[in-house]
């Protein structure tokens, strides 16, 4: 075997042009695989980053059916017990609290219905980035308790600027009376999502919880976590330790299930790439390994004649196949990896695409990793064998005569 | 048919027909033949005789439309697959008349070849190796590639991968045929010396003047059958 190794080796030599033509191409196939693996390792660290950075949070608690009814009186149930409990948990790196409610904004201009937000501006610029993508303003610096920082779209659609003066107007809870308050426009965000950007508004907890007549209450807690792997899993112990006394704690994987699906459906769609791709590196190894067999077809007659058994003929052509594909994978492998690298240093700039409900808020970094140079590369090898087996077997057939009396 | 000990090959009524399409060819047309061990002989005839058929046909790498071959008493037509690959590398030795050898392999690892597949261990095969360059006067040139290698030295080196097995039989068609005739006959000299030397018997097709009358034994063949089998002189050893 290590005889026909060596053989093979020097075989796909012998034509330098044609190896290098079908190498190239099984190594531009194999760096695509590599590279679009990475593109979507990075796509997904940017999703989760955008999905849960922005505002969701890695995980939330609020009181069980706050979302579905909207009720206000749906406060976070026994909210000092849970405080305590969550500054004594060494996964959470942080929390913060806000009131939420759906009301209506109006202005001189126009008027719109509005996600209301009270909330902490201490905690939640670390756990949210509504404060980095401010367009005008700021985020609660100058302590303006009628404050408010809203959405682009909505700020547009109101025809309001700095400064200028917006009326809320929400439920309280228990009586549903109306309660309005009058905010002063502190800051303008637009994060490319058209939900937040359109529907979003917010102001200081204590302010919001005034007008709801909460006292000291808040509909959501947002958490972050130390690791945000702890979120992806769903049967970690944390979320039953939370979801208990009329509460209920989910990560964000739950409140956005579309984008879990769609990361699924992004890695099939990097099969089906993967059998395209594949697909056309096989014409290549056939007609490669054909051509060569045709060529050498008196040289197979000698070697037949000698006394090689046709099963040692097959077992050359699958070595020549190997050869090429070892060839091919080093190559790819580097060229895989130098693509990579490189746009992992400069990152790919997708920011204002929407994506599964999400936007893209950074710049998009392909994740190199390990596991992209073993299994690509050893699929590219087993496939190119298995591709091998067709000429082999032609080869293995041929009647020696006939080849001895070819060419010349 | 009586089969003597010393009967290398034997063939009996042997014929070939290839058909293309409908059209049926009569390569050989009835071939009864009998080589015995340490022979020495030439299978002449004008190109299209059937030389080339007959010589496959008696290796196994044709198969008859009719009629048998025995090689040392086996039945080498009847045999297929592993069994006749086997057969032909620890029996038979192959000469053709040009591109003998394979061209990435070096003139020492074309010999050790067929040692490979047989399975002799390194050291004997290396022994081995640099005995045969010596006999067929290429010492020292083992390293060479065969591209490397004049057409006679090629010659040479393809009768050395040939013998080195030690095959008992060596076949070889028209294996000066393309070499000018001063090479060639020192080609056929080696081969003499090494049937004397060895005692491997050695059956050769060729239409050159000079190479048949170094045999003992000339078989002339005519579209498809022996027109004459004459013994020149007795071989000394038989
Ligand atoms: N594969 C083949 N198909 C058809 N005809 C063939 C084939 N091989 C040889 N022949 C024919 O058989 C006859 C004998 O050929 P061959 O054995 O090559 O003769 P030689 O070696 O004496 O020149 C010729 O007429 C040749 O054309
Ligand atoms: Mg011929």
């Amino acid at each position: 075997m290590g005889f026909f190794i060596k053989l093979a080796w020097r075989n796909i030599f012998r034509n330098k042009r044609r190896t290098f033509i079908a190498g190239i191409a099984i190594a531009v196939g194999l760096a695509s695989l590599i590279f679009c693996d990475a593109l979507i390792r990075g796509m997904k660290d940017n999703l989760i980053k955008s999905a849960t950075a922005s505002f969701l949070g890695e995980g939330q608690i609020h009181a069980r059916r706050f979302w579905e009814t909207q009720d206000a009186e749906k406060t976070v149930n026994n909210l000092p017990t849970v405080l305590d409990g969550l500054r004594s948990e060494k996964d959470v790196e942080l929390f913060t609290l806000r009131t939420m409610s759906l009301g209506t904004i109006s202005s001189p201009a126009n008027v719109s219905s509005v996600l209301f937000v009270g909330v902490n501006p201490e905690t939640e610029q670390r756990l949210s980035r509504v404060d980095d993508v401010l367009e005008e303003g700021s985020y609660f610096r100058d302590g303006g308790k009628r404050d408010m920082v809203l959405g682009g779209d909505l700020a547009e659609l109101l025809e309001v600027e700095l400064g200028d003066r917006v009326v809320v107007t929400v439920s309280r809870a228990g009586s549903g009376d109306l309660a309005q308050e009058m905010f002063r426009v502190s800051g303008i965000f637009r994060f490319h999502i058209k939900e937040m950007d359109g529907s979003f508004a917010f102001a200081r907890i204590d302010k919001a919880r005034e007008m709801l007549g909460l006292d000291g209450g808040a509909h959501e807690i947002a958490l972050k976590f130390r690791d945000n792997r702890f979120a992806l899993d769903p049967g970690n112990p944390f979320w039953d330790t939370y979801s208990r006394e009329g509460n209920e704690a989910v990560s964000w994987t739950a409140l956005l299930p579309e984008l879990t699906r769609v990361m699924d459906m992004v890695w099939v769609a990097l099969g089906f790439l993967a059998v395209i791709l594949f697909g056309i590196v096989v014409f290549g190894i056939i007609n490669t390994l054909f051509m060569s067999l045709y060529e050498r077809m008196f040289e197979f007659g000698v070697l037949r004649a000698v006394g090689t058994r046709p099963s040692d003929v097959r077992k050359l052509i699958v070595c020549e196949a190997g050869a090429l594909a070892v060839l091919s994978i080093v190559m790819g492998s580097i060229l895989g990896f130098v693509l990579t690298f490189v746009l992992a240093q400069t990152g790919i700039d997708y920011r204002g695409i929407e994506f599964a409900g999400t936007g893209f808020s950074e710049l998009l970094y392909p994740v190199l990793h390990f596991s992209q140079f073993i299994i690509y590369p050893a699929a590219v090898f087993v496939f190119t064998i298995l591709v091998g087996l067709y000429p082999a077997r032609a080869a293995g057939r041929l009647t020696v005569a006939d080849a001895l009396r070819k060419s010349l | 048919m009586t089969n003597h000990a010393s009967d290398l090959i034997v063939t009996e009524n042997l014929r070939k027909d290839y058909r293309e399409d409908d059209i049926v060819v009569p390569a050989v047309r009835g071939v009864d033949l009998v080589i015995k061990e340490r022979e020495f002989t030439a299978l002449v005839g004008p190109s299209g005789s059937g030389k080339t058929t007959l010589l496959n046909i008696i290796s196994g790498l044709d198969s008859p439309t009719e009629g048998r071959v025995w090689l040392k008493g086996k039945p080498i037509s009847e045999m297929k697959g592993a069994e006749l690959s086997d057969f032909r590398r620890d029996h038979i030795g192959f000469v053709f008349q040009a591109y003998n050898l394979i061209p990435v392999l070096s003139a020492e690892e074309n010999i050790e070849y067929i040692m490979m597949l047989q399975g002799v261990p390194k050291n004997e095969r290396r022994e081995r190796v640099r005995k045969i360059l010596g006999d067929v006067g290429l010492q020292g040139m083992g390293r060479r590639m065969p591209p490397k290698l004049s057409g006679g030295q090629q010659q040479r080196v393809a009768i050395a991968r040939a013998m080195v097995s030690r095959p008992g039989l060596i076949l070889a068609d028209e294996p000066t045929a393309n070499l000018d005739s001063e090479t060639g006959a020192a080609l056929l000299d080696i081969m003499r010396e090494l049937n004397e030397k060895t005692g491997m018997t050695f059956l050769f097709s060729t239409h050159d003047r000079m190479v048949m009358d170094r045999a003992d034994r000339i078989i002339t063949l005519k579209d498809g059958r022996v027109a004459r089998d004459e013994i020149r002189a007795e071989n000394p050893i038989r």
